[in-house]
């Protein structure tokens, strides 16, 4: 039995039920769209075919500003995603070195932690004004949020490697009188870093999803602002339908794409995962 | 206690002698630096340093006397919030854990489902927000019902996602051979689950909680902009920031602060009752 | 192959149980569908009575954040609790009668449900409106403001601007068509129809003031209708800070407008000594033919001619207009008198230059099938 599954590629499978799971999404919604025909005036609003939102990406009609439905989308992705890698980027390092510094400190730990956690209490949307203020710049402004928003998975589970060192193994370091520095770049770093990719996992769709928040703070491009115009029906609402699957598509690739950086930096991940 | 021996000794020596006054630092040193920010801001030298006024940026002083002020209104909001806070949290949590479980039982079928769960997730919440709110309209003919319905389940989805993707690893990545162990001994699979995976994943559970926690509390502030009945923290936050009233905003964004601060302070004190146990076993 | 099969019937399972939980939901949704269209002929209700039945139902609707005064002051004057629900920036609500007495904007909503061009609602003749103006509790809207401090330092820029910006809206209102046209290439629209319908629409609004009569100045101050909205907003407008409250309650007409600067303009010959040549004004709303004086003003070069550069900024966004205005990141703004008078009760040191909009664009729409006895 075994052994006749092992003569399949390992991919197969993991496709073929991706295709499925897919399947059943779709068949799912287009059940919901049918009964939205009959039951709403407005179905496009509460849930359109998929055919019709189809046909709203590949149509030449003019939308919005002289440009058709993708051609505004994809002008507005351009902005919203070079903002949410900025941000995706300062998060990252920001929440690696917080991490860091938490590790090497237990001062430092003790002293900022509970204000990390105070900082993720903030609804930071708010806080939009006097960011703002502070920046002086509304894109900057943008960034930082999506920053802030993005480095607490980061800090969180960066730590949590750090912390998931066995006891042994401090003591095989002690053995060998390893040095501080040592024991991190022999240790700690090593066992943190599948921890701290699986941050990233976390962290990047929320990159890209704080950025398309902050787009609306202040109207000039950006999904996040097509995308509450479309919603305000400012434009075509099946702009904001495209935007909605660009969005989880998009948030889905930037979790795999960290995914594919683990396996680059970390070849050993793969090996362990076989052998499990 | 345990986690304490396994830090690295000389960095242990150096900083503390004595047990208790470590214990005591942990309280102590964030109240401190708690103090000096609170003291920065009410003389306004957190002005001077963030380059603000007070208008931007209100002093502590007038925060308070607002939420005093206001407090049996404010005690409104804060219920409708946290309603759909907590119910979010729990029901995404939950499925979120079951998704992870069925994944790791089933590998080869289900691990996409955490994907597509994944997906849900990198939705956007302010497009989100407003296709579940049209999504429940028919649930109740109360306003407050099918509003409060649509923001739980919001809060729900954004916990989900966090809660399956950690948990899988916890419930998969488990110690070498244990598993091979569990097969030798002819146990099923059911039987690993509850003898491995479910106890492997338990760490991770409070990992996901940790960001599912404070971010269930954001999604449903954020969820109340969205909303048909006119409730919430968020709400009046919003309204407050639109209005150009900070101190207001500022007061109810503090009372957001102090309840997220509640929930991740009860996270903790359950994590330390789960965790304790198990450490003490496991060592 | 047991394995095999395990498997099938356990994702089956799974599927089964997720769609059964779909088309349970897809059930609630239809069991309400079609109640709201019986009974169309009746003798009509009063405006008072529809307000009344509606508010009692629980299902009067604004977008609140600031718009909602107007209606706070309407369910007052009727002895009614001012409580509403929240309407979504589209007529979704209204559609399917989970608002049956909703805000409106003459320009933008009103047209959306009557229309049948993309994005309209089709309603035609069956829907009737309750007008602010004429129930007495109309508040001014859309008007050009600026920080105290810039009107102080930059009063020939504050002038220029004034200037061609009030020749670009006489520009539109004399040809509302190319003014929509303008707009609908600068902005965002449902349709170029739509933005036809708002240039008229606003034209009305601009040249008409809350007593119907045609207004002799574009962009005039009118005392008595500024007094009115001061007055009601001191009435309505719920502050929880006390301070600020106080603050409002004892504003005056001289802390939010200064109209010194509108009679400069009218006795000006159109050159000014710019101080400042590179501004920006912020919208109160998405780009569209409601603040299509300024984009005809820019389209036509009137803002070059005054030695302007001018860029214009939608809003519609959390970053409010008199937020933008008040830290600088943009110089002008275009909000509500009453958004203005709560903004400088906070603390903001606002001011207002010229009054575009001279009567309430603000309505309620009703299903006439809705209120019949």
């Amino acid at each position: 039995m075994k052994k006749r599954l092992a003569a399949i590629p390992k991919w197969v499978p993991a496709v073929l039920s991706a295709l499925l799971w897919v399947g059943v999404l779709i068949l799912l919604w287009e059940m919901g769209a049918r009964k939205m025909d009959v039951t709403k005036r407005t179905p496009e609003n509460v849930l359109p075919h998929l055919k019709n939102i189809w046909n709203a990406l590949i149509s030449t009609k003019k939308v919005a500003g002289g440009k058709t439905a993708l051609g505004i989308v994809m002008s507005g992705a351009g902005m919203t995603l070079i903002r949410a890698l900025y941000g995706f980027i300062a998060g990252s390092v920001l929440g690696f070195g917080l991490a860091l510094m938490m590790k090497l400190s237990g001062v430092v730990e003790r002293l900022i932690f509970p204000y990390l956690m105070l900082i993720q209490m903030i609804p930071i949307l708010g806080l939009a004004p006097i960011v703002l203020s502070i920046t002086g710049d509304i894109n900057v402004s943008r960034i930082v949020i999506a920053g802030i928003l993005t480095f607490y998975p980061v800090a969180a589970n960066t730590l949590a490697g750090f912390n998931s060192v066995e006891r042994e193994k401090y003591e095989l370091m002690y053995t060998y009188a390893a040095s501080k520095g040592t024991i991190y770049r022999k240790v700690l770093i090593p066992q943190a870093i599948p921890y701290f990719f699986t941050g990233l996992k976390i962290a990047a769709p929320m990159a890209i999803t704080a950025s398309i928040l902050v787009d609306t703070l202040q109207g000039d491009g950006g999904l996040g602002c097509i995308l509450s115009q479309s919603l305000k029906h400012a434009m075509s609402i099946y702009v904001f339908w495209i935007i909605v699957f660009f969005s989880a598509i998009i948030g889905i690739l930037s979790s795999k794409l960290m995914g594919l950086l683990e396996i680059l930096v970390l070849p050993n991940k793969r090996r362990r995962r076989a052998r499990v | 206690m345990t986690a304490k021996i396994k830090r690295k000794k000389s960095l242990w020596k150096r900083l503390h002698e004595n047990k208790k006054f470590v214990a005591a630092e942990a309280v102590f040193l964030p109240i401190l630096l708690g103090v000096i920010i609170f003291l920065l801001w009410q003389f306004e030298g957190l002005h001077k340093i963030l380059r603000t006024d007070t208008f931007v940026l209100p002093l502590p002083g007038r925060i308070g006397t607002i939420i005093v002020d206001n407090w049996s209104k404010i005690v409104v909001d804060i219920k409708a919030t946290m309603i759909v806070a907590v119910l979010g949290l729990i029901i995404g949590c939950l499925a979120g854990y079951l998704i992870a479980v069925l994944a790791s039982m089933f590998k080869t079928l289900m691990k996409s489902g955490i994907s597509i769960v994944a997906a849900f997730n990198a939705i956007p919440i302010i497009a989100l927000a407003p296709v579940i709110s049209n999504w429940t309209k028919d649930v109740s003919t109360d306003a407050n019902v099918r509003s409060m319905v649509a923001k739980t389940i919001v809060v729900a989805i954004v916990s989900m996602a966090n809660m399956s993707i950690n948990a899988y690893r916890g419930l998969t990545e488990l110690k070498p051979f244990s598993e091979d162990l569990m097969r030798i001994s002819a146990a099923g699979k059911l039987k690993v689950l509850y003898k491995l995976r479910i106890p492997n994943s338990v760490p991770y559970i409070f990992i996901a909680l940790k960001v599912a926690v404070p971010s269930c509390v954001i999604s449903a502030l954020v969820s109340e902009y969205f909303a048909e009945y006119i409730v919430g923290v968020g709400r009046k936050i919003r309204e407050n920031i639109v209005l150009a009233q900070y101190s207001t905003a500022w007061a109810y964004i503090a009372v957001a602060c102090v309840l997220g601060i509640v929930m991740y302070a009860l996270l903790m004190l359950v994590q330390k009752v789960c965790l304790g146990r198990r450490g003490s076993r496991t060592s | 192959m047991k394995k095999l099969l395990k498997r099938t019937i356990a994702t089956a399972g799974v599927a089964a149980l997720v769609a059964t939980s779909m088309v349970g939901c897809g059930k609630a949704a239809t069991s309400q569908g079609g109640s709201a269209a019986e009974g169309s002929t009746s003798t009509t209700m009063t405006s008072e009575e529809i307000i009344k039945q509606a508010a009692a139902d629980g299902k009067v609707g604004n977008w609140g954040l600031g718009n909602e005064y107007e209606i706070l002051a309407l369910l007052t004057k009727y002895g009614l609790p001012t409580e509403y629900l929240s309407e979504d920036f589209t007529m979704d609500g209204f559609d399917d009668d989970s608002i049956t007495l909703a805000s409106a904007m003459t320009y933008n909503e009103l047209g959306l449900v009557k229309n049948s061009y993309e994005g309209g609602y089709k309603y035609g003749d069956t829907v009737g409106v309750i007008d602010m103006n004429d129930e007495g509790v109309a508040m001014l809207e859309d008007m050009v403001f600026c920080t105290k401090d810039f009107a102080k330092k930059n009063p020939e820029t504050v002038k220029a601007f004034l200037y061609a910006s009030l020749k670009g809206w006489a520009d539109a209102c004399a040809d509302p068509e190319k003014a929509a046209e303008i707009c609908y290439e600068a902005g965002s629209s449902v349709s170029g129809d739509h933005q036809a319908y708002m240039a008229k629409e606003v034209k009305k609004l601009v040249e008409t003031d809350m007593n119907g009569n045609k207004v002799s100045e574009l962009g005039n101050m009118d005392e008595a209708a500024m007094t009115q909205t001061l007055e009601l907003a001191k009435k309505y407008v719920k502050l929880d800070d006390s301070d600020a409250a106080a603050k409002l309650a004892g504003m005056t007409l001289d802390d939010i407008r200064d109209g010194s600067f509108l009679e400069a303009v009218k006795a000006s010959d159109g050159k000014f000594n710019v101080e400042k040549k590179k501004v920006s004004i912020q919208l109160k709303w998405l780009p569209q033919a409601q603040f299509m004086g300024y984009y005809v003003a820019k389209a036509n070069g009137y803002y070059d001619e005054v030695g302007l550069d001018v860029e214009i900024v939608s809003g519609g966004g959390d970053i409010s207009e008199t937020t933008a205005v008040n830290n600088g990141t943009v110089d002008f703004g275009v909000t509500w008198v009453t958004n203005l008078a709560v903004a400088n009760a906070g603390g903001m040191d606002l001011l207002e230059v010229a009054q575009i909009y001279q009567r309430s664009g603000l309505l309620l729409v009703y299903k006439y099938d809705n209120f019949s006895k």
